[in-house]
């Protein structure tokens, strides 16, 4: 009992001292965050601000950041916002406005992709963060079975054209079933075109845009009318559902990403369409089998667009500590320096830096993929869309539902939310 | 004979009736021993239940145990390759998280939670079991913040707790723990309540204890194991819980289930990481099950859960 | 010591004294906690309460109610609850109740039982759903490479829709029974010894002794130990939240989870309050039923 009294109080103790020069952060656990925290020591020397971390898990972000943005006065001072939010997070008036500091301090914003600034940094021109890390969907297979010249001559026997890095959906979906195969002779296939993420919810949501542009589908036109029952949409669909039952593991149609990385990972599979974070985790021998023979290139059409952006809430204790940091963080030579750690980048000039690409060598092409991204629709209700969509899209997956039900559903669904947050007329 | 031995007496009865049975047991059993088939039969039958029950339970746990001491590549290899088991998660868990404070947090708010929840518990659970104080009415309402979904109460629960200062505290996670327990707390102690002890406590009040007396003297000293065990049951319910501790707390005070749910990275599950941490704390409070389990089984037994 | 009647107060009087005394202190903790939440959940509910403009502006009635009502996916999720939780209720009381008869008749190896059985109520509900998430793995899991060397084809736990439901419900009945187990072995330590030894006696056998004298003596433990998990069962989120997410379809869509969007994705507090309240509602009611079912018996 005593013991947990002095506990108690040596831990109050702690909060209480150290509340006056310290910024809060409130992370997502990524290596980025890690990133962040290996240079930290610079920055606290450099200003004599002390910073405290909180890295939790990005499925419980939202629910830990909620309450404490409804609140006058909340725990961060800084918080990091995926996408998915920044429609909501900006309606509620959650967020600060950074243009006036920009102005103030010279700060160059043009640096940022422009892609990644329209996704996490101005919202109808109110500047309100600065992207940290972006996401962006990819394609990435199995390099050294594109290299191998038997799999190459009987390619060319069986389609008529060449084996290379595909440019065009066609081409890739012909390589998707060249690569399904039984290895073992047993009659049930054993290595697998492409890895299906479909579980309910935000997984098949994530995976399936990229199938939606690779048909030339979008969302919505530019007056926000929504456009899933489109004849896109619909084949992009009747795709992802070919390769759930034909090209896919049995029972993916309920992977998330990580079930689906671990089966390319395991050497089972030719390709997946994913986040090209990823990329790291297959080149590193602690969590792959096929470190060295992956490679990365734009989902054929183009990818999602995807990230993360610094953002200090109005219920901020400390702005302009938070700012500080928000400056030195996004600093040409931190950020930099992050991006030679591993880090994801968002600055234009980074992806082609000599000393990162010497570092990384694939950077440029991630340069590539974002420059080819597509924007999810960024609205007050995207996470609830996230969901709504999601589940639509896991019914026709599963073949529970037929194709252009399901998509009529999620047209009429995203219909209904763009009427509610007023984007368009009933 | 002073006051408090007469109070033990009963007591001291009770004890004696419990040897009686013993004895009438061992005859009981002396008796079928002569049945051999039978006694084959009831060594054999629960025996087997239970190393079914065991195996199912444990499996799964030493597959927990081999990631833990292997990377994920390894972990997932299918047919399963063992690779040459080391401690690196074990080592990183500790050097590169704050899995420690993580596992002292949880371990304080668990324990203080059931700490303060319990002579609260057994002021209702006494009340209820003895006087029915509030009637059928009064129970339910202790009971109905359970059965709303979590989600719900602890927007409300932050709201007030901003108010108080009591966000990314300690005593605050304790105190909304409590709220959690205390219900559970009250409608199972009443169980350990009524019974044998009902007897023995209108014993000691016809020789002229008071109430309160009764109930210290008597109720308590003979339910006490039994407490002990809800208790524990109650301590397991904060250790795991993590809506509350997610959402009221902060770098300073998160408990163990959020530290381990933040090994899902937006790169994937740290599931070699994960099993070490989660094997690490499960295996203090395995050293300790012998000790509770003795005041387990035995507290339960003697409060009658009737 | 005197237990005559004093200062004009009877014996019941003074009993219900004692008995409010011992209750205020807990009583009030609970009313600071408890009754703050309840209120707000009702009192949301009948206003156009949502996380982008919280506050009580406008008042809607029944509105909220109405709405959820209407909700295309709701009905689904109260089947699947439903559902869930007869089954691991009743499954978790089978298992718990042989497990716990056959801990009572056994003496060795006791304590090795007892670890085992409190072993999984130590890990947390996300660790076990991430957990059998590896273990069920339909391409790379051990499960499936495990019935594979004795001949069955591999399942998708957690593809199929009626698998999945099962699998969930066999995750949470993993995680769980041992709850179950414990108040019932207690229970069952509990029972006096008189009537069985006098059955004996007459010749009576096992299971007419189990049927006659246990069961029905244990009939108000084995109520509070279903009742409890009961209520446990109806909030159970974590394992669906980690495992399906509600997936796939609608296959095990929990009604806390299916809350918990309404109220954190759909934003929607005031719509999300109106789900909860008709939920206490319905558990109110079954308590109330089982408590009397329960006196009922004594």
């Amino acid at each position: 009992m005593r013991l947990l009294l002095s506990v108690l109080a040596a831990l109050a103790l702690a909060v209480g001292a150290a509340q006056a020069q310290t910024i809060r952060i409130l992370m997502e656990t990524v290596p980025d965050t890690r990133y962040i925290q290996e240079l930290l020591p610079q920055f606290e020397e450099e200003t004599g601000i002390d910073v405290e971390i909180e890295a939790i898990s990005y499925i419980d972000m939202h629910s830990k950041l909620v309450p404490q943005l409804i609140a006058p006065e909340g725990s961060y001072d800084l918080i990091v916002v995926d996408f998915y939010w920044v429609g909501e997070f900006t309606k509620a008036g959650w967020l600060m406005p950074l243009d006036d500091l920009v102005e103030r301090d010279g700060v160059d914003v043009d640096v940022y992709v422009p892609k990644l600034m329209d996704l996490v940094g101005r919202v109808d021109g109110v500047l309100y963060m600065l992207p940290f890390y972006n996401y962006s969907m990819a394609l990435i297979y199995r390099q050294d079975l594109i290299d191998d010249a038997d799999e190459q001559a009987a390619f060319q026997e069986a389609y008529g054209m060449e084996l290379r890095v595909p440019q065009t959906w066609d081409e890739y979906w012909k390589q998707v079933e060249f690569f399904t195969r039984d290895t073992d002779g047993d009659g049930n296939r054993d290595f697998y075109g492409t890895v299906i993420q479909g579980q309910r919810g935000d997984c098949i949501s994530m995976q399936w845009a990229n199938y939606l542009y690779s048909q030339g589908g979008l969302y919505h036109d530019e007056n926000w009318n929504p456009l899933l029952d489109t004849p896109e949409a619909i084949r992009a669909m009747e795709y992802y559902r070919e390769a759930v039952e034909n090209y896919s593991p049995a029972g993916s149609e309920a992977y998330c990403f990580d079930e689906a990385f671990n089966v390319m990972a395991q050497g089972r599979a030719y390709s997946f369409v994913t986040f090209n974070i990823l990329y790291a985790g297959f080149e590193d021998p602690e969590s792959s089998e096929v470190a060295g023979k992956v490679g990365i290139t734009p989902n054929p059409g183009g990818g999602l667009n995807g990230g993360w952006g610094w953002a200090i809430p109005n219920s901020s204790p400390n702005k302009e500590a938070a700012w500080t940091f928000m400056k030195w963080a996004e600093s040409a030579a931190v950020a930099k320096e992050r991006a030679m750690l591993g880090g994801a980048p968002t600055q234009a000039q980074i992806f082609t830096d000599p000393d990162v690409m010497a570092a990384r060598p694939y950077y440029p092409i991630l340069g590539e993929i974002l420059a080819g991204t597509k924007d999810f629709p960024v609205f007050t209700y995207t996470t609830e869309f996230v969901e709504q969509v999601g589940l639509e899209l896991n019914l026709a997956a599963t073949g529970e539902k037929p194709v252009a039900e399901a998509m009529a559903a999620a047209q009429e669904k995203l219909h209904a939310l763009l009427v509610k947050d007023g984007k368009i007329e009933e | 004979m002073s006051q408090t031995s007469r109070f033990l007496v009963p007591l001291e009865g009770f004890r004696a009736r419990l040897d009686v049975e013993e004895e009438m047991t061992a005859n009981i059993r002396g008796a079928m021993r002569k049945r051999g088939r039978w006694r084959f039969l009831s060594w054999l039958l629960p025996h087997s239940i239970l190393v079914v029950f065991s195996a199912v339970i444990l499996l799964p746990l030493l597959w927990l145990l081999r990631v833990a001491l292997t990377d994920k590549s390894t972990a997932y290899k299918i047919p399963p390759e063992w690779g040459q088991a080391n401690f690196d998660n074990f080592i990183e868990i500790f050097t590169g998280y704050p899995f420690f404070s993580y596992f002292l947090n949880s371990a304080t708010v668990a324990f203080g939670a059931t700490v303060f929840a319990l002579p609260l518990a057994v002021g209702l659970a006494y009340a209820f079991a003895r006087y029915n104080t509030g009637g059928l009415s009064l129970r339910l309402f202790v009971l109905s913040s359970q059965m709303l979904p979590p989600v719900i109460l602890v927007l409300p629960l932050f709201t007030l707790f901003l108010k108080a200062s009591l966000i990314n505290t300690l005593p605050g996670l304790i105190l909304a723990h409590m709220t959690l327990s205390l219900p559970f707390l009250a409608w199972l102690l009443v169980a350990f309540f009524d019974g044998e002890v009902a007897i023995l406590e209108q014993a000691a009040r016809t020789d002229g204890a008071t109430r309160f007396q009764a109930l210290v003297r008597i109720t308590l000293p003979v339910a006490a194991p039994g407490i002990l065990a809800a208790g524990l049951l109650a301590f397991l319910l904060s250790w795991n819980e993590f809506l509350y501790a997610l959402i009221l707390s902060g770098p300073h005070t998160n408990t163990l289930p959020v530290g381990l749910s933040s090994f899902q990275t937006h790169r994937g599950v740290d599931i070699a990481l994960l099993s070490a941490a989660t094997i690490c704390a499960i295996l203090p409070a395995i050293v300790l099950l012998p000790f509770l389990r003795r005041y387990l089984i035995k507290g339960l037994s003697l409060g009658a859960l009737k | 010591m005197s237990v005559a009647t004093a200062g004009g107060l009877t014996l019941a009087g003074r009993d219900r004294r004692f008995g409010l005394l011992l209750t205020a202190p807990g009583l009030l903790a609970l009313i600071l906690v408890i009754t703050f939440p309840l209120f707000f959940t009702l009192f949301t509910s009948v206003h156009d309460y949502t996380l982008l403009t919280p506050n009580y502006d406008t008042f809607v009635g029944l509105e909220n109610y109405q709405e959820a009502l209407d909700e295309e996916y709701l009905p689904d999720s109260l089947w699947v609850t439903t559902k869930f939780v007869l089954a691991s209720v009743v499954i978790e009381f089978i298992i718990g109740f042989a497990v716990a008869l056959s801990l009572h008749a056994t003496r060795r190896f006791q304590s090795i039982y007892y670890l085992i059985l409190l072993a999984p109520l130590l890990i947390n509900p996300v660790v076990v759903g991430l957990l059998w998430r590896m273990l069920l793995h339909s391409e790379l899991g051990i499960v499936n490479y495990a019935i594979g060397l004795v001949g069955i084809s591999p399942v998708s736990w957690l593809g199929d829709a009626d698998v999945a439901f099962w699998t969930v419900v066999l995750t949470d009945i993993w995680h769980q029974v041992s709850f179950m187990a414990i108040l019932l072995v207690a229970g069952l330590a509990a029972l006096p010894r008189e009537p069985y030894e006098a059955a004996r006696m007459d010749g009576a056998s096992t299971i007419s002794c189990f049927i006659h004298i246990t069961l029905p003596l244990m009939r108000p433990v084995i109520a509070v130990a279903i009742l409890l998990r009961l209520i446990f069962a109806i909030k159970t989120f974590d394992i669906v939240f980690i495992m399906t997410k509600g997936g796939p379809g609608t296959a095990t869509d929990l009604i806390s989870y299916y809350i918990y969007r309404a109220a954190f994705f759909g934003l929607d507090i005031g719509r999300a309050s109106a789900m909860a309240a008709g939920l206490l509602v319905i558990i109110l009611a079954l308590t109330v039923y089982l408590y009397r079912y329960m006196n009922s018996l004594k």
